[in-house]
């Protein structure tokens, strides 16, 4: 009787030891990968919102600077899409992409035109069309040949302004939503009734996870590549800022530090998982085509077909490796999503 | 008696005419299903009412799911979306009859009905370029000619289903806009509005919506009883928690939701995948591959009757008693009240739907 038990706590052990250090793994990713990301996102963007207030030509490069450590940050941080970013639509006020139909040049076009006076107030702003919001939006206003210099300069400078100080209150608003309550509610899952369990919420950060590397591979890299007979270098992801390439990278970047959080204890998964990363990484930095207009050629093209491909082995390994280990159901039919 | 067969089979034999096969031919399955094979091909394949496989067709491309001619033994099998081929597949013979492909700029969404009369087949498309649902419209006896389309009445047309005894089709407006240049990404969630659109000849005759506070709940699948009510279940695309997933309506009433207590609803993981009246349609089946679950509703009083549990659940459909199942596991067999009765097929991942014949 003896000898079983014992021999029943040392099989047990491994497992026990698993379980205590995964507990860990909610706390490590909201504390180390969610909530910096956020604060970052929202410091980069109150700075930005008050660059725009002393220099809002679209020229300008303080402004673009600003610009750019914002959009990085926004690009570090959306794959975690839920809780704080869903809440009226705030991810999708930051991010209005891809837009298949031309919806932001055409509402920013018809704001510029009719000289509209809701771009006079940020608050007000927020009730227009989200396709004229966020990061994109002001894409447009700083980069492209025509909306950039569009209509009265006094009114686009408003815009401008208004523009960055909607994206500053919107992505403070996320941080003050994760760090008042959402990371409490995923920290203690099991007294909050947004999770039921520890596992749920395990879940919902492995799904961000996978969702986040499909979006990369099937929208930032698939968009340009289109197809082999009609590659569509103008559908590549802010572009007109020359960043499709690098944001390709920041969300690499970014969802390698949370599959890394995600293994746990399980460090040669972690390890499996980082040099899955640092392949798709090692092209990245090898490729050099920051608009990825190089899809119309067929050499580059072929770089950046094994990028995505790459980048798909990335979500598979996550999908049978990291999900498992995590409770959450990878089959036929529950990732079909139809 | 004698006199008379003998006189009609007379008449036909005179106008050269032999007697085309029906679906009551033997060797006919009971059920259309998809699947993906251990090597990694596609397949749509017949299978018996002792859930036997009568025949197995490979598939270009991911299928979805199925529509079955309401006279001869002949079924249209879809891709998956955003696919652009349909096969007309002889359902004795098992052999393919003819080819659909969806007219440029249009894309299928895996679903499609007859018209009552066996002569007409509506298809969910997507023109994507407008962003708006299209219905096809194709004439099966110029071998699926290609004849006229209108538009869905929403975004994201998906499941089509004919009413009974009418050429009144219900059509589930998921209300998810996509493109194909983007993958599956979801375009417009903050303003999706999703509903259910009845159709006669082309024109909508009502439209059933859901409550503004519930528009992130897509409206995906349907199943239609005898009587003519209309079971649908939804797909939540918002955070956190939706109210409900399936619900009920019928022409000219008010959408009824099922009441599910909160850990049954939030073990289907916001994704009802598939639907089904059972054969008396006083039971609504709805199927979770994402919880594993399945759920039987009185269709009545839409309150939970039943859960089951099965890995991958994906594909149900009535039975004279009860339902048949399958997953992506491969699991196939019958539900009856909470007994599942299950093989395991080793060499088929069943896929989404299995389509009742």
């Amino acid at each position: 009787m003896r000898h079983f038990l014992f021999a029943a706590a040392l099989t047990c052990l491994p497992a026990l030891a698993i379980a205590q250090a995964d507990d860990h793994v909610i706390t490590d990713t909201v504390e180390q990968h969610i909530l910096p990301r956020f604060k970052t996102l929202a410091d980069t963007s109150q700075t930005l919102a008050a660059t725009a207030q002393t220099d809002c030509a679209a020229s300008s490069a303080p402004l673009r600077a600003a610009y750019s450590d914002a959009f990085d940050a926004w690009v570090a941080a959306s794959h975690l899409r839920f809780g704080p970013t869903e809440v009226e639509d705030r991810a999708f006020a930051l991010a209005f992409w891809p837009d298949s139909r031309g919806a932001t040049p055409k509402s920013l076009s018809a704001l510029i035109q009719a000289q509209d006076p809701i771009a006079l107030d940020a608050q007000e702003y927020s009730q227009v069309t989200i396709a004229a919001r966020g990061f994109y939006a002001l894409e447009f206003l700083l980069y492209d040949d025509d909306l950039n210099t569009a209509g009265d300069a006094a009114y686009h400078c408003t815009l401008v302004k208004t523009v960055t100080a909607d994206i500053a209150a919107t992505s403070a608003a996320i941080l003050q939503d994760w760090q008042t309550d959402y990371a409490g509610r995923m920290m203690d899952a099991d007294t909050s009734d947004t999770y039921r369990s520890k596992d749920e919420v395990r879940q919902e950060l492995f799904k961000s996870l996978t969702a986040g590397l499909q979006f990369t591979a099937e929208t930032r890299l698939g968009r340009p590549l289109g197809t082999y007979d009609r590659p569509r270098a103008t559908r590549a992801e802010a572009r007109r800022a020359g960043r499709s390439e690098r944001h390709v990278i920041l969300s690499l970047q970014s969802t390698k530090d949370m599959a890394i959080h995600l293994a746990g204890s399980d460090t040669a998964l972690a390890q499996r998982a980082a040099h899955e990363f640092d392949t798709a990484l090692a092209q990245l930095a090898e490729l050099d085509d920051p608009d990825f207009s190089g899809v119309d050629t067929p050499a580059s093209r072929l770089k950046l077909e094994v990028i995505q491909q790459s980048v798909e082995a990335i979500r598979t390994l996550a999908l049978q490796e990291i999900g498992p280990k995590l409770g959450v159901a990878s089959g036929f039919n529950a990732l079909d999503g139809d | 008696m004698q006199n008379g067969r003998r006189s009609f089979l007379g008449g036909v034999l005179a106008a050269g005419l032999i007697p085309k096969p029906t679906w009551a031919d033997a060797g006919a399955p009971a059920y259309l299903a998809a699947a993906a094979t251990p090597d990694g091909s596609y397949v749509l394949c017949g299978i018996g009412d002792d859930f036997n496989i009568v025949f197995e067709l490979p598939l270009p491309a991911r299928g979805h799911a199925a529509a079955a001619h309401p006279i001869r033994p002949e079924a249209v099998a879809f891709a998956r979306r955003p696919g652009t081929f349909a096969l007309v597949i002889d359902c004795v013979s098992g052999q393919i009859k003819a080819q659909l492909h969806s007219p440029e700029g249009r894309h299928f969404y895996g679903h499609g009905a007859f018209s009552q009369d066996g002569n007409w087949l509506l298809t969910t498309e997507n023109d994507y370029e407008a962003g708006r649902g299209r219905i096809g419209v194709w004439d099966a006896a110029q071998n699926y000619k290609r004849v006229g389309e209108f538009d869905s009445g929403g975004i994201g047309p998906h499941e089509i289903k004919r009413l009974p005894a009418s050429d009144t089709f219900v059509v589930a407006n998921g209300g998810i806009d996509t493109h194909p240049d983007s993958g599956r990404t979801k375009l417009n969630i903050p303003t999706m509005r999703p509903n259910l659109a009845y159709f006669k000849e082309g024109e909508i005759v009502e439209t059933a919506t859901i409550p503004q506070d519930m528009h992130k709940n897509s409206i995906r699948h349907i199943a239609v009883s005898a009587a003519g009510s209309v079971a649908f279940g939804m797909q939540w695309q918002g955070d956190g928690h939706p109210t409900a997933l399936v619900g009920q309506h019928q022409l000219g009433g008010d959408v009824v939701f099922a009441q599910t207590p909160e850990n049954a609803l939030r073990d289907m993981e916001g994704y009802i995948g598939s639907i089904a009246y059972a054969a008396d349609g006083k039971t609504i089946a709805v199927t979770s591959p994402r919880g594993g679950k399945v759920h039987t509703y009185d269709a009545q009083k839409m309150t939970l009757r039943d859960v089951s549990d099965l890995r991958d659940v994906c594909g149900i459909a009535p039975r004279p008693q009860g339902f048949a199942l399958t997953a992506g596991s491969g699991d196939m067999g019958y539900l009856l009240g909470k007994r599942q009765q299950l093989n395991a097929d080793p060499q088929h991942q069943w896929d989404n739907h299995l389509v009742a014949l």
